[in-house]
């Protein structure tokens, strides 16, 4: 007998993913920015 | 517990951001001397802040080849010295700023100068100017009815 789990399907996350990432790329984005215009200003 | 492939992506790339944010933050803390500016806890009578050394003169003092100290005072609404003060290009400049009734910001625009002034405590913030020019220094803090009047500035030459 297999488990509850491994039965169903696996869900679709790929569109998540995407907006994850894309909200991760902006975080790095604006913290790299503020982080250069600090050092360029120190 | 099951989790989703792009799930395991996700959340590695979640927390090595984390860990690289606070491993870059751990390095400017200890190779560049990075804390808040009133770390040094050094405190102060504010009602006695025009009497107590070095407040009770305020202004710019060498101490040593292209280093400069400048003690200054926070006010409603202004700062001492309020003559401008003049620096040669390329000093740093160590600001040792108390205020002597309520809370006050110290900005200068253009820097990374910017920190609170708080009655009873000491800042201290130093800053390297290697461009000349006037410098403004205003508080960022609402302390009251004069507050856009309270500014001051150095001049670099």
């Amino acid at each position: 007998m297999s488990k509850p789990d491994e039965n169903k399907e696996e869900p679709a996350l790929k569109g998540t993913f995407a907006s994850v990432m894309l909200l991760g790329a902006f975080i790095v984005v604006t913290w790299i920015g503020v982080f250069a215009l600090f050092m360029a200003r120190n | 517990m099951h989790l989703h492939r792009l799930e395991k992506i996700w959340l590695k790339f979640g927390i090595s951001m984390l860990a690289v944010f606070l491993i870059v933050l751990g390095i400017m803390a200890f190779s560049m001397g990075m804390k808040p500016p009133s770390e040094h806890h050094h405190t102060v009578d504010p009602t006695k802040v025009a009497e107590m050394a070095p407040f009770d003169n305020p202004g710019l003092n060498q101490i040593g080849k292209n280093h400069y100290e400048a003690v200054m005072t926070a006010y409603a609404f202004g700062f001492e010295p309020a003559e401008p003060m003049q620096v040669p290009v390329g000093s740093k400049v160590d600001f040792i700023v108390t205020t002597s009734d309520v809370v006050h910001g110290f900005a200068i625009v253009g820097t990374n100068v910017n920190m609170m002034i708080v009655p009873g405590e000491i800042s201290h913030i130093s800053h390297t100017f290697d461009k000349p020019g006037e410098y403004l220094i205003l508080c960022n803090e609402y302390c009251g009815t004069g507050h856009e009047y309270m500014a001051t500035t150095i001049v670099v030459q």
